[in-house]
Parts: structure tokens; sequence; C-alpha cells
């Protein structure tokens, strides 16, 4: 009866309109039409250019050397056996790696402070995360203001607050240079933390807390065995992204010491861009961004099978 | 089919016939609408494109005042355009151009205030003139040589004239980048216009006897000192007392470090013996090491091209270099040209050494833009004096108008180059507040609306002129950027605190190391050819040449 019934319902509504032999054809391959556009562009986008850069590491394709001729290693030769790349890989790893420290700690020292309600903690938290939002061009051009003499506030205060003169070059002398570029990632940066972290805490169940406390257990020790193995999932992501975030450092470089002294502050990433966009040796340079990208997977792939090793099963 | 699936088949099919009844989103209707949103999406693109391009070419003519020496000097760009006279450049490229109205030309420009040339005045000018319509493409230094680069290679046709340094010339010239013009300018070029050029900038665009450009920007190096500081009779007196000696400006590198040294002694903190723009990948470093180091007889390469930095000019340079530095206003290795322009224009330094536009900005004429707004009023205008660098000033790159080799309407990009270049023209655009372009004509030079642009234009201009006339030009060769990064690095290096000796070597290292990888035999061609330019070296200026303009 019911087919009946639909039957006679659709004959009342007329034949289905003719389909022509695209309609069909498009009716059969509905799914891969879906999925066809994010496919293409994903080939246009990512795997084309990847596999043309391979491409280009191993030709001539430099601006001032003319044809393309296959060149077999040199040019990851030329990056292997180039001190300036070794050492900005170096740097890279050590100042990325104290970045992201100093803003762990502070970012938790924040977080654990803003979990409690209290008057005004919202506005002390939108404030807290304006940096995030900030350009990191922008925060270079503000901290070389800042820093830069001869017109930069900073040896001022700082001689009006120690009662002798100070005459320090930030963006010039060693180790002022890196601490001027490691307080510019921390200033905009540990936020990011921060906002991961609190999300994090008040995550924690607070009943833990109201047991611990009737059994006794002091804050040092409530942190220690409720909130560390609670947060820490959260605090493995909260470095992870940000470590993967820091390695790329450059643009804060680019603004406030333009890599140098000589090349004091070549990071990877500033050091591909000057063999890339200022030698115009862009096969070096591209075989330079497979040999980092190497480098990076692999710290990827660490901190990756760690987090996932931390997910309740 | 059991009846459960026959319930789910029935169910399934009355929801789709009451959907389809509803007149509810089918796959057909979802294909359809999907299809005609890609294609309004791959349309939008170029509407978007002429839309911007409608925009841009609608801005307005800016003139200045009438009666201003700069208004004076726009109107006689336009009267020479319109009425001629007919053997002139820029007469005979706007009545030819008239031929191609409608054409919209692509041009290079460097970012900011470079482009508001061809933006505000030059731009619409041309438009007015003869129908076509411009499109700047705004470019940093680098892509200008690199999207060149990259579009010639994609044949993507996508600039017609390419604003490039003149040290790019052999490479583009030689990979097909760009066009030469000879043919052009035979066909519709006045050749006292080619004379007219001061003979330092003259040849800077003929590259294996071909034209590829003409030459648009002279950035000559000059001294600006304080007048005030060396003719106060105090500190003549204290001077002569301990030098035995007239305060006057400094004839070479180490009396340069003494004077500074001296009035930093005399006068800071209010005011220190000098500034420069020396830090890293600011160009003053690579500049003022190239210009010191050729007027202390250092020689760039060997005869085997091996690099000639090694020697015992090379390290007087640095430390001429290092006891200026000490000398100079605290924060010295810090300052960029435009920071070092903001401590000169606020009196806190007595003498700097920078392009052509520090005369500009010290008179407050520059200022008078809103454009330009970002550099501080001077609080020492009336009270600068000009003099030539000590020993020979660095022509610090320049620019060169070039016509792409890919372009779709190479005839008229050509003629918008001879018109912008022309003496009249290039006039008006080298007294532009705003622009950076810097005098490069002996018209220029001895042009009275120039002179009465502020109090002291004329000297500024006969100091431009003198300056060119013992010029060195920077190499002009493939691999200059390696070269002059090699520089930059070895300085800043010293600057804090490496062994003068162990850098240049580090340099030199890199130096040959570039010669190497772009071949040696190539690289001693092209410095060959770059050594027959008058300013190729101290020994070959444009005076030691007998070509010294006098005005």
């Amino acid at each position: 009866m019911q087919h009946t019934a639909t039957i006679s319902r659709m004959k009342a509504a007329g034949a289905p309109p003719r389909l022509s032999g695209f309609a069909q054809w498009a009716d059969r391959h509905f799914k891969w039409l879906l999925v066809a556009p994010a496919v293409l562009l994903i080939l246009a986008l990512s795997v084309y250019p990847l596999l043309f850069s391979l491409v280009v590491s191993f030709i001539n394709y430099d601006f001032q050397v003319p044809g393309h001729a296959f060149v077999g290693l040199k040019n990851f030769e030329r990056v292997v056996f180039d001190p300036v790349a070794r050492w900005s890989l170096l740097l890279t790893a050590w100042l990325s790696g104290i970045s992201v420290a100093i803003e762990f700690v502070l970012g938790l020292l924040v977080a654990l402070t803003m979990v409690r309600n209290f008057p005004g903690r919202g506005v002390i938290m939108s404030i807290l995360i304006v940096p995030l939002f900030i350009s990191p061009v922008i925060v270079g051009q503000a901290w070389t203001l800042l820093l830069q003499r001869p017109f930069g506030p900073t040896n001022y205060i700082l001689t009006q607050l120690l009662g002798q003169e100070v005459t320090i070059g930030w963006m010039t002398e060693s180790p002022w240079l890196y601490a001027s570029l490691i307080i510019a990632d921390v200033w905009q940066w540990t936020p990011f933390m921060f906002v991961i972290l609190l999300a994090g805490l008040t995550a924690v169940p607070p009943n833990l807390y109201e047991a611990a406390e009737l059994d006794g257990v002091n804050a040092w020790q409530a942190f220690w065995a409720i909130t560390l193995p609670h947060l820490a999932p959260m605090m493995l992501l909260a470095l992870t992204f940000r470590l993967l975030d820091a390695i790329r450092m450059f643009d804060t470089i680019f603004i406030m010491t333009g890599g140098g002294p000589g090349t004091r502050t070549y990071t990877a990433s500033y050091y591909l861009y000057t063999v890339g966009f200022t030698q115009f040796h862009l096969s070096q340079a591209t075989a330079g961004s497979w040999l980092f990208l190497i480098f990076t997977a692999l710290v990827v792939m660490l901190l990756v099978r760690r987090l996932l090793k931390t997910e309740p099963v | 089919m059991n009846d459960h699936d026959k319930r789910d088949f029935q169910a399934g099919l009355e929801a789709e016939v009451d959907a389809f009844m509803r007149g509810e989103t089918t796959r057909r209707t979802f294909i359809t609408r999907f299809g005609q949103m890609t294609g309004m999406l791959a349309a939008s693109g170029p509407i978007l494109g002429m839309m911007t391009d409608w925009a841009l070419a609608q801005q307005k003519l800016e003139l200045a005042d009438a009666a201003s020496p700069l208004g004076q000097a726009q109107a006689a760009a336009m009267k020479a355009s319109m009425e001629g006279p007919a053997d002139g450049s820029a007469f005979r490229a706007a009545e030819a151009a008239k031929a191609h109205s409608g054409v919209t030309l692509n041009m290079t420009y460097e970012a900011g205030l470079q482009a508001l040339d061809p933006r505000n005045f030059s731009g619409p000018m041309w438009e007015q003139l003869t129908g076509m319509k411009s499109n700047v493409v705004e470019l940093s230094n680098p892509d200008q040589y690199s999207k060149a680069v990259a579009e010639h290679i994609a044949g993507s046709g996508a600039y017609d004239v390419l604003d490039i340094s003149p040290a790019w010339t052999p490479s583009l010239a030689d990979g097909g980048v760009i066009a030469p013009l000879d043919d052009y300018i035979a066909k519709y070029m006045n050749p006292a216009d080619l004379e007219d050029y001061h003979p330092l900038y003259k040849a800077l665009p003929t590259y294996k006897g071909k034209i590829w450009g003409f030459f648009d920007d002279g950035d000559i190096f000059a001294l600006y000192y304080r007048k005030d500081i060396f003719e106060d009779p105090k500190m003549v007196e204290a001077y002569q007392a301990k030098f035995n000696a007239k305060l006057a400006p400094p004839k070479t590198w180490e009396e340069y470090a003494q004077i500074a040294q001296f009035i930093t002694d005399q006068m800071a903190p209010n005011v220190y013996g000098a500034g420069h723009f020396r830090k890293a990948g600011s160009p003053g470093n690579q500049f003022d090491f190239l210009q010191q180091y050729r007027a202390n007889g250092g020689k760039l390469f060997g005869d085997d091209m091996k690099a000639g930095l090694v020697s015992d000019a090379g390290v007087k340079t640095l430390q001429n270099m290092i006891a200026a530095n000490a000398a100079s206003i605290p924060g010295n290795n810090e300052l960029d040209a435009v920071s070092l322009w903001a401590a000169f224009l606020t009196g806190k330094v007595a003498m700097i050494y920078s392009w052509p536009p520090s005369g500009r900005m010290a008179a407050n004429y520059s200022q008078s833009a809103t454009a330009i707004n970002f550099i501080p009023q001077s609080q020492i205008a009336g009270k600068v004096g000009y003099a030539v660098v000590p020993g020979n000033p660095e022509h610090a790159t320049g620019y060169n108008k070039a016509l792409s080799a890919d372009s779709a309407n190479p005839e008229a990009a050509y003629l918008f180059m001879q018109w912008a270049c022309s003496p009249p023209v290039s006039l008006a655009r080298c007294m532009l507040p705003y622009a950076l372009r810097d005098p490069y004509r002996i018209s220029h030079f001895k042009s009275e609306l120039y002179g009465a642009l502020f109090p002291s234009a004329k000297e500024y201009l006969s100091n431009l002129n003198n300056s060119a006339n013992v010029g060195l030009l920077d190499p002009i060769m493939p691999g200059a950027q390696d070269y002059f990064l090699s520089i930059d690095r070895m300085c800043t290096a010293v600057w804090a605190g490496a062994d003068p000796k162990a850098s240049l070597e580090t340099a030199a290292a890199e130096w040959n190391e570039t010669t190497d990888r772009l071949g040696v035999d190539s690289q001693k061609a092209f410095y060959t050819e770059f050594l027959k330019l008058p300013g190729a070296t101290a020994d070959n200026t444009v005076e030691k040449l007998g070509m010294a303009v006098t005005l």
C-alpha cells in the first residue's frame, strides 16, 4: 500500500525531468565531484610547490647563473659546509629553547594567578592577551624604538634606577642582543602559553582540591599531586605549538638586528631568507629549506609522539 | 530485501520525494549552484583587477602652487610635452605615444615614497597627455630584481617598465630580462638630451656597447655639516690651539675622525661630532667601506679575480671607520638611514654623509609633504653647509629605468621612459618634496627653479655636481649583492669587536666563493667592463678623465 501511495504521489508531481548525459555522469560521480575542488587546491597549492621545490634543490636555479643544469647534491653540500648555516641552526635551537622555556614558566605563573576570580580579572586578562594580536613586525619595531640608542628610553630609565650611567648596545652587543630578541619574543608569546594553560587549569575538577584540603594537603603538594598531572597534556600541547612557531623566528630579527652584528643573529629562517632573497641563490635556499624541514620534522615527531602518549585511553 | 530493509528504503524514498516536492536542494541543484559559484569566483578576479586598475588610474594629477618653483617646473614640463620644442624628447615622446592611447603600462617602483611620483605626478600627467594609463607595482628593493627575473622566467609579461639598480644591468641584459633601447633612441630621442647627463651617470645603463635604460636617480653621497659649529669662534680657536689647523670640512678620513672626536669632546652630550648608518642590513656599511677603501688605494679584485680586501688599504679603512664610530653619537652602530637623519635634523650630530635627500630635509623642504612627515622637522635649517666627502664619495646605487623584454607594448613603454627621464619632466620629478629621486642631469644642477627651492639650494646643487665629478660607482657586475652582503657582515662584526684583519679574511673568502660560483672568467669579463666606466676607481673619476662638469 505504501509503495502504491508513494508512486501515485510521484505521478501526481509529474514525471521527473529527463537528465542530460552530463547530469547522469555527475550523478554517478557525485562524491568525487564534491572532493575534487579540495583535492585540486591541495595539489596546486601544496603538492606541486613541494615537488617543484624538491626539483629545484637538485638543479641550478640561481637568478645570476643562466640555465637550470642538474647539480646533484651540490646545493645541499653548500648549505652543510656553510658555517653560517650551521651557526644559524644552533642559534635557532638555542633561542627558541630559551624563549619557550621562559614563556612557559611565566605563562604558568600568570595562569595560576588568574585562575581564581577577583575584581578586574576580565580587564586584566584582555590586556594580557593583546600582544598575541600584534604582528611580529610591529612587535620588533616597538622593541627597537624602546631599546635603540640614542632615542630609546631603556638606557635612560636604567640609568635613573641604578644611579649610574647605563650604555648598553641592546641590538649590537653580546649578550644583550640575544636578551633583546628573547624579551621581544617572550613579551609577545607568553600570553599564548597563559591562555592554553589557563584553559587546562579551569578543567581540573575542583572537588579534587576540596578533598585535598580536607586531607590537610598544602598548596605546594596540591600543585604537584593534582594540578601538574592534570595539566601535563595541556602543557605539552602548549610547548609543542609554541616550539614549532619559535623555530621559525624571523620577523623580530629582521627588524631589530638585521641578522647582525656579522651573522650572530642569523636564525635558520633568516639564513634561508638571506640566501634566497638577498643573494638570489634560490636552489641553495630551497635545499636548505628541505634540510631544515627534516630537522623540524624530527622535533615534531618526538613531541607529537609524546603528546599522544599522554592522551587518556 | 527483508522487511526491515524495505521499511528503511521506503522511509528514505519518502523523505527524498518529500524534499523534492518541497523544492529542497538536490544533488543536481547543488552541482548547478556550485558551478555557478565557481564561475562567479573565477570571473570576480579579473573584475576586481579591472576595478583596481580603474581606481588607481583615476588618481588626480597633484600639482604644486603655480607660483612656487616646483609649480613652475611642473608647468614647464607640461608645456614642453604639449608645445615643444618640437625636437625635445618630452614632446616627441608625448606625440608618438598618442597612438597608444588606452594602453596600460605596468611599472615597478620601490615601495613607499619612490612610488608616489608615478602615482601622484608623472603617471597622471602622462595619462592626461597621451591617454595611456599606468599601473604602479610597488616592490621592495630586492624584489625589484627577483620579481622581474621570476616574471621573465614565467613569461608573464607582467611588467613593461622596470626600475632597476645599475648594478643589475649585466645580469638582466644577459638574462634577456631587459631589452636594449638603441633603435628606439635613434627613432625618437633628441641626442642632445643624452649629452645632458652628468658624465658619472651617462654610461651607467651602457653594457656591451648597447644602452639598456635611462639613468634616473643621482644617489651620490655628500657631506652635510653644521656651519654654525664649524664657524663658532670658540670652536675654531680651540681646534687651532689643539691641532694647529683651521676647523673646516675634512679632506681626509683621518681628519674626519679627528674633527668628529674634537666636536664630541667639546659639545657632547648636546652635540656629537658625527653619525653614520651602521646597522646591519642598512646599506651604510657597504657604501662607506667601498668609498673609503678605494680612496685609500684599495683594489676590489686582483688580476686573478681573487678578492683584494686583505690589504693595508682594507685594514686602514676599517681602523678609520672604527675611530669615526668612537667619535660618534652613542648608538651609532644601531642607526639606519632614517634614524641618522632624525639625529642630524634634531641637532644632535654635527656631520653626516648620506644620500642627497639629506640636504632637502635639512632645509625643511621635504617635510612640506605630508607623505614624509615621519621625518622630524629640521631644527638646523639655514645652518647646514655642504662639502664633498673626503677622498671620493660613493654613488650609492641609484636607479635606471629599463624596458622589460617581455612587454606587450614595448614602444609605448619606451616612450614613457623617454618622457619621464627627459630634461624638463625629470627636473620636475626630482623637485617633488616627497620623491627620493635626486638630480642627475647637468640641466638639473644648473636649474634656476631647483636653485630657488630653498635658500641654500644652489650651493646644494653645486656640491652634488662636484661630488659626482669625483664620485665612485658601486661595482656593476653579477654577484654584487653577495659582495655587498659580505662587506656588511664584515663591518658589523668589526663594530661588535671582531678583529679587522680576520674579518677582512672572512669577507675575502666569501667574495672568492661568490666569484667561483659565478665563474672566474665570466666575472673577470664583467669586472673588466666595469673598470672602463668613469668612476670605477679613484684613478679614473670623471675629474681625472678630464670630463668634470663646472657650473
